[in-house]
């Protein structure tokens, strides 16, 4: 039987006031994300001509952008696209990378030489290359045929094709420790098969891992989209995106800075947010590493 | 030594396959007739053969890999679909030269400042001046270059307003078109190479020949210079290759934004023109620069220090 950690990590969590923190804004802005648009009311493409460029006023809480269009809404949307990716990108990650990672790291051999030739492929390419190269080349069908939701995921899938790679590299690595350690082999050699030291022994190892370094990845995937949707290769317009909301308001930026920095702290916010919550779930899943 | 270089080298042509092959899949399976679209309105059948004839596009796959491997042998990155047959190379041509001085002058930048700042944050340990350095270095490197431009763009704004005259808001040409894109782009590496340098020091001064240095009477500046300094220098070679993968996905961003015809904002151009084989050729040239870039690096160390083994 593994070890109950129950009481233990939610404890170890909530005595982190930073992670606590992280949580709470990371739960508060799914709920905004979720909720807001339909709550707020506004429409986040209609074009307010009397409003060009509007500091916050009664009708715009956060003004508007350069042709009108309200920032509450747009940034609420906005939101729930970053976080909507982020969810597709960590669940493709998890979907491919624990599957793959367990079955190179235990059975080895070919599936091991299989699995890491094609993370080295896919590491080939540095940075968000490959991605950008993705997007770029089936963007526009997927919009054509799709739409919206399409693009959406092809972004998704794109920026998971950069990083379910490290996934499976953490997770082989993981389960080649364990895979040696004594109560497995004891397990082995009390007549325990595959399937059960996968469930018994290796699945709730390597769930803490899983969960902490796809929080930490959030990051990366929220900064990866803005990046992909600024370049034009994300989310399509009239659609708002983070990223697209912040390049589209440069150009305005002597007349109305509000409407650079406000999605660029938003952006921040989810950065912070997720980085404090990772390391907190790193710490209270192995306490011995804490520092 | 030789063995480990020539190892090295044969790991060379998988990486280059790899990137190759899935470049040339991407764009293989791209949705769409490429000669249709080409031709636009026009709807003659022999025209649409000879066309798909220059492109290689009747051909089965594996002999359009092939050829396309072919030819980025000898330099030749393939046709444009935009630009009627005009060579890939010759439209990126100049980008390249200009992505490169980028990068160059980035990098440079990084390393000149992000070494010194690393060296005081770890001989100043535990100061107020260490913390606030290290934070502002972290803040550099977890910050996305596309906040950092605005915050630039109207840090500039406000001096324009105060004294008349700042710096461009973007373009290319002039010695001034410079300086933002550079600071932008260095960023990221030179808090990160700074952070390293730092903890590389610290790891230095630890050692036990340090302590000896010490203890035999060694003036402290000897020992920082002599002792501490020239060991610290060496691994610091070693981040320039993952710097030069930051640099890349920076160039996408920063040229874009700025306007600065180098190979990353030609590769976006492409994009709206759904001109594949320059996003293709864009693609395979910047991945085969960081591969070049990380073999430099890795052959630099192992001459500086022969003890080391890289793993390969």
């Amino acid at each position: 039987m593994s070890e109950r950690r129950g009481g233990g990590f939610w404890g170890r969590l909530a005595s982190n006031r930073l992670a606590l923190a992280g949580l709470i804004v990371l739960v508060g802005l799914a709920l905004a994300a979720t909720f807001g648009p339909g709550l707020y009311g506004q429409s986040a493409v209609r074009l307010d001509y009397a409003a060009i460029n509007s500091p916050p006023t009664a009708a715009h809480p956060l003004g508007t952008d350069s042709l009108g269009r309200d920032t509450l809404a747009r940034l609420l949307l906005g939101l729930r696209v970053s976080l909507l990716v982020a969810l597709y990108v960590e669940a493709l990650n998890i979907l491919l990378g624990v599957p793959l990672g367990l079955l190179a790291g235990y059975w080895g051999g070919a599936a091991d030489f299989l699995v890491s030739r094609l993370a080295d492929i896919l590491f080939a390419f540095p940075g968000l290359l490959l991605a950008i190269l993705v997007a770029a080349i089936f963007g526009p069908a997927v919009t054509e045929r799709f739409g919206g939701i399409g693009r959406l995921l092809l972004v998704a899938g794109a920026l998971s094709l950069v990083s379910w790679p490290l996934m499976a590299r953490l997770v082989r690595s993981q389960t080649l420790v364990i895979r040696e350690q004594e109560y497995v082999l004891a397990a082995r050699a009390a007549g325990a098969g595959g399937g059960h030291i996968l469930r018994q022994h290796l699945l709730p190892q390597i769930a803490g891992l899983v969960i902490t370094s796809s929080t930490l990845n959030v990051a990366g995937v929220v900064v990866n989209e803005a990046v992909l949707s600024l370049l034009g290769l994300g989310i399509q317009p009239p659609d708002p995106s983070i990223g697209k909301m912040i390049t589209d308001a440069i150009p305005y930026l002597e007349r109305n800075a509000l409407q650079v920095f406000l999605p660029s702290a938003a952006l921040l916010l989810i950065v912070l947010a997720v980085s404090f919550l990772g390391d907190g779930l790193r710490d209270a899943f192995d306490p011995q590493t804490r520092r | 030594m030789l063995r480990l270089v020539l190892r090295r080298l044969a790991s060379l042509p998988f990486v280059i396959v790899s990137v190759t092959f899935v470049t040339f899949i991407v764009g293989y399976l791209a949705p769409g007739d490429p000669i249709l679209a080409l031709m636009g309105n026009q709807r003659d059948p022999a025209l649409y053969e000879r066309l798909r004839d220059i492109y290689g596009l009747n051909r089965p796959w594996h002999e359009q890999y092939l050829s396309y491997l072919g030819g980025l042998l000898r330099g030749d990155f393939g046709l444009s679909y935009r630009f009627a047959q005009r060579p890939v190379l010759d439209l990126i041509r100049d980008g390249i030269g200009v992505s490169f001085a980028l990068g160059l002058a980035a990098l440079t930048l990084s390393v000149a400042v992000g070494v010194p700042a690393g060296i005081f944050a770890a001989l100043r340990q535990n100061s107020a001046a260490e913390r606030g350095l290290m934070a502002l270095m972290l803040g550099l490197f977890a910050i996305p270059s596309f906040v950092l431009i605005p915050i630039l763009q109207w840090a500039n704004y406000q001096v324009y307003r105060a004294v008349g005259s700042a710096l461009p808001a973007a373009g290319w040409g002039r010695p001034e078109h410079w300086v933002m894109p550079v600071l932008v782009l260095s960023a990221a590496s030179l808090g990160y190479i700074a952070r390293l340098t730092r903890a590389n020091v610290l790891e230095v001064m630890r050692q036990d020949y340090v302590r000896t240095a010490r203890a035999k009477g060694l003036r402290e500046t000897r020992v920082r210079a002599a002792h501490i300094l020239r060991n610290a220098a060496l691994p610091i070679v070693t981040v320039i290759g993952p710097s030069v993968a930051f640099l890349v996905t920076g160039a996408f961003v920063v040229e874009t934004l700025f306007a600065i015809p180098g190979v990353g904002f030609l590769s976006i151009q492409a994009v709206g023109q759904r001109d594949y084989p320059v996003i293709q050729g864009t693609t395979v040239l910047l991945a085969l620069a960081v591969v070049a870039m990380n073999l430099v690096t890795d052959l630099l160390y192992m001459a500086l220090d022969p003890r080391i083994r890289v793993d390969v």
